[in-house]
């Protein structure tokens, strides 16, 4: 790697996603090329067949919501089936399909199944877009964010949709940790420290243990469909009903183009709540009139009390999430020394005295809460592709969720519980079931159920050669390894012959080889094809304006030529000429306008010529 | 040493910067490693231009149309173009009452004429004749009111259709010029609060909208979720009342 190659953090986020990198030793966000910090993390097909990531997806995401893929890192790394997904399945707009093994999942976009981390790769690519655009070069180093509860799958099908938007994956590193990072950077720290991560579709809260440069997850929680799309959503539910009792109960929610744009306004309200005391949304022409009628305007006052009154049990919820999480891993509020607010949500006032009331203190508003998790990435990626002796900055994970194997009755018994810091060595002794037991089955899972079934199956394997005895005389030891790059090993032995099998459980995203493969492909004729689209909007766009220049000099080349003797089929040629690039425009054949390109021109001159009484042959050619 | 996939993937980066001789160079080293990969000879064929204006592998252009003869011209020295056919998506269909189109502006010249056939008999032959009339004056909206009087009642009526066509995608391009080019990003021409003293529907309310300043006119017409020709109205409509420039 070359001493000033750029490299970025991203926080991948369920609704909104930032990239941010390092530049003399300060971590900034990168805007977008259009400047905003924040890129929905949303794609779609739009009709036209337009391929729409971000901001642009997120427009037309209602009227055109069975084209449009959003959340989907709800999905990631996850298999067909799984109750989350299933869950989802009744609610979206947008349809989920089976992958080709059956497996892993698929998002129908315009006639098309994406997998789901080449949705994800959709959005990182044009995150990395933005980044060029900033450096001026190109870039192919990331670290990347995930929740802290995501699994070894999720993990890897993460760092797929990185590679496939051509990023060099250097690093996974927990949301909660990178949030931390970006607070602690520079600073000596040491201490317990809560992330209450509010964001856009999602509520994570962590508790940290900060020592000095080692930041270690000791806790995770959360509620996977709460967040600032709910906020939204009792906004807009507030605006429908006062607009249907003012309008002889018309229903905005029939109609997608109105409700595209409560949407929008109710988000627009509620940020400029967190500032001002009230919001005025104004939305002309929203919805047709009854029988013919002119379109009805919205105009409504929303107050920030009111906004307050209209999510209260929203915010409740938060705390009380936050509270079971605590209790969970034994932490008192007394005991926690910082609090950071992460995700946008956190900047709404309510929100803030909510968790001030919880913990007794004021919560660090040091950071922006929406940069937050991509500035401590980029810090991480800086650190690990610059790294200083003495300044390594020290990530320990924990174990997302509770680690095991079935055992009889289909039960699941913990080895390894969930929280436990990696990497870790762990073995529980178990005996058989029947007499003269001489196999013994080994599934190896990982969920939060006491039923196996319940619990998702990362490998299985078969212990065999086992001492013929009565059962239960027979001991068999399970241990579970997890090294710091969280691969997981198990092995079972025999006490008493010594007879031993293992496994190692590698995470899978879903995706084949060979469909990497594939995707990779495609994204190269996608490449070329973008190139082509650029070509033909300039040449497009100049034929426009030739054509506007004809047309603008017609009257005045028939006057011209009836007065000529010459010329007599000018204004046929170019009316020819003419008709032929509108055709091959609206082919969008670049070849035809090509070809014809030329020709227009010299129509064009032909045309001005003549309109300053030069006839052809003269001069006009 | 590269391998094919590697050498894939330089000569892509090269052609997207614009080095079209670097990117077939790479790719004659690629066939020589592999001279059966379809994916290179594909890429090789669209770098010499052997179709530049469609992805590998797309059907081939159509065949060309014969020129009129008019005697030669000093400006018509270039290479012959041939006429290409007018294929538009039809999209969700026509609406009617989206159609209002007041402008005096003519096309220079239809494309194609479409094929003469006998009427059919009573009100749809009525309906044909007067579409035929109307396309001829250059009232194409006029005349795609009576194509779509007779696509309610036959639609499978291929003159129609093919007026359909003709008028639809003559109409875009009308609308399409009173934009300038389509990669310009609108703005609101008129005070915000002015907004509401505008006669719109609420389509037009929509689209205007999302008009911010930051949204091309091509995304416009990917995000409106309307007949491109409904959409290219509306806009139309916005510039020349000077609600957005």
């Amino acid at each position: 790697m070359s001493e000033n190659e750029p490299f970025i953090g991203i926080d991948l986020g369920t609704t909104n996603s930032v990239v941010a990198t390092v530049i003399d030793g300060v971590p900034r966000v990168i805007a977008s090329r259009t400047g905003q910090t924040l890129t929905p993390s949303i794609v779609a097909v739009a009709r036209n067949g337009k391929r729409l990531v971000g901001h642009m997806a997120k427009r037309q995401a209602i009227t055109n919501a069975e084209n449009t893929a959003y959340a989907v890192k709800r999905f990631i790394g996850r298999r067909w089936g799984a109750p989350e997904v299933e869950d989802a399945r009744k609610v979206l707009p947008y349809e989920l399909v089976p992958g080709p093994e059956g497996v892993d999942i698929r998002a129908m976009l315009g006639g098309r199944a994406f997998a789901i981390p080449e949705v994800s790769a959709l959005v990182l690519a044009e995150l990395k877009a933005d980044a060029e655009s900033f450096f001026g070069r190109r870039v192919t180093k990331a670290v990347i964010t995930v929740p802290a509860y995501f699994n070894d799958g999720q993990r890897k099908a993460t760092k797929d949709a990185g590679r496939i938007a051509g990023l060099e994956v250097v690093r996974i590193i927990n949301e909660p940790t990178s949030a931390a990072l970006a607070y602690g950077f520079g600073k000596q720290m040491e201490k317990k420290v809560v992330v209450f991560d509010l964001g856009g579709g999602t509520f994570d809260v962590s508790v940290l243990d900060v020592g000095k440069s080692v930041y270690d997850v000791i806790a995770v929680g959360g509620d996977t469909y709460l967040g600032g799309e709910d906020f939204d959503r009792r906004i807009i539910d507030w605006l429908v009903f006062s607009f249907a009792q003012e309008h002889q109960a018309i229903d905005l929610r029939q109609d997608k183009m109105a409700l595209q744009r409560l949407r929008d306004a109710a988000e627009r309200a509620k940020i400029e709540l967190s500032e001002g005391r009230q919001s005025a949304i104004h939305l002309p022409f929203l919805a047709s009139g009854p029988e013919g009628k002119a379109a009805l305007h919205l105009d409504r006052q929303l107050t920030r009390e009111k906004l307050e009154d209209l999510t209260q049990d929203l915010v409740d919820r938060a705390i009380g999430v936050t509270d079971r999480t605590l209790r969970d891993a034994g932490v008192r509020t007394g005991q926690i020394g910082e609090v950071l607010l992460v995700g946008g949500m956190t900047r709404m006032p309510r929100v803030q005295q909510a968790v001030k009331a919880f913990f007794g203190r004021e919560p660090s508003r040091g950071v922006h809460p929406e940069e937050v998790v991509a500035l401590g990435a980029a810090i991480q990626a800086h650190a690990l592709l610059h790294p200083q002796k003495g300044k390594e900055v020290l990530l320990l994970d924990v174990t997302p969720q509770n680690l095991g194997i079935m055992v009889v009755g289909g039960y699941f018994a913990t080895i390894i519980p969930r929280n436990t810091t990696v990497p870790t060595s762990q073995s529980h002794l178990f005996t058989t079931v029947q007499d003269n037991q001489t196999t013994v089955r080994i599934a190896v899972l990982q969920g939060a159920s006491d039923k196996a079934v319940e619990n998702e199956l990362l490998g299985e394997f078969v212990l065999e050669g086992i001492r013929p005895a009565h059962r239960g005389e027979v001991e068999i030891e399970v241990t579970f390894d997890i090294s710091a790059d969280g691969i997981v090993g198990v092995s079972a032995r025999d006490s008493a012959t010594g007879t031993r099998q293992s496994i190692t459980v590698t995470a899978t995203s879903g995706l084949t080889e060979a469909e990497m493969r594939r995707i990779l492909e495609e994204n190269l004729d996608e490449l070329l094809t973008r190139r082509q689209v650029g070509d033909f909007e300039r040449l497009r766009d100049r034929t426009q304006a030739v054509i506007a220049e004809i047309e603008a000099l017609s009257p005045a080349v028939k006057d011209a030529l009836a007065r000529s003797r010459f010329g007599k089929d000018a204004v046929i040629r170019a009316e020819e000429v003419v008709a032929r690039a509108r055709a091959a425009t609206e082919a969008r054949d670049l070849q035809q306008m090509i070809a014809v390109e030329e020709q227009l021109d010299r129509a064009l001159q032909l045309f001005k010529g003549l309109a300053a009484g030069t006839p052809p042959g003269e001069k006009g050619a | 040493m590269a391998t094919v996939a590697e050498l894939l993937d330089l000569g892509v980066k090269a052609y997207t910067r614009g080095d079209s001789a670097e990117a077939e160079r790479i790719w004659l080293q690629a066939i020589d490693l592999d001279p059966q990969n379809e994916r290179v000879r594909a890429y090789l064929r669209q770098v010499r231009g052997e179709r530049p204006g469609k992805p590998a592998g797309a059907a081939p252009a159509p065949p060309p149309h014969p020129e009129p003869a008019f005697a030669p011209s000093p400006w018509d020295a270039g290479p012959a173009a041939s006429a290409t056919v007018v294929v538009i998506d039809e999209g969700a269909g026509l609406d009617l009452g989206a159609v209002d189109e007041k402008s005096d502006i003519r096309p220079l010249v239809a494309d194609q004429r479409p094929p003469a056939r006998p009427p059919p008999p009573g009100d749809v032959a009525t309906w044909m004749e007067g579409a035929r009339e109307l396309f001829a004056l250059g009232d194409f909206s006029g005349s795609l009111e009576m194509i779509e009087r007779i696509l309610r009642v036959d639609p499978t009526h291929a003159e129609a259709r093919a007026y359909l066509r003709q008028n639809e995608s003559t109409l875009v391009a009308m609308y399409e010029s009173k934009l300038g080019p389509l990669s310009a990003r609108p703005r609101l021409a008129i005070h915000a609060e002015e907004v509401m003293w505008l006669n719109l529907d609420h389509r037009a309310g929509f689209l205007l909208a999302q008009i911010d300043g930051s949204v091309s006119y091509d995304d416009l017409f990917a995000l409106s979720g309307l007949p491109r020709l409904d959409t290219a109205r509306i806009l139309a409509s916005l510039v020349a009342e000077g609600v957005i420039r």
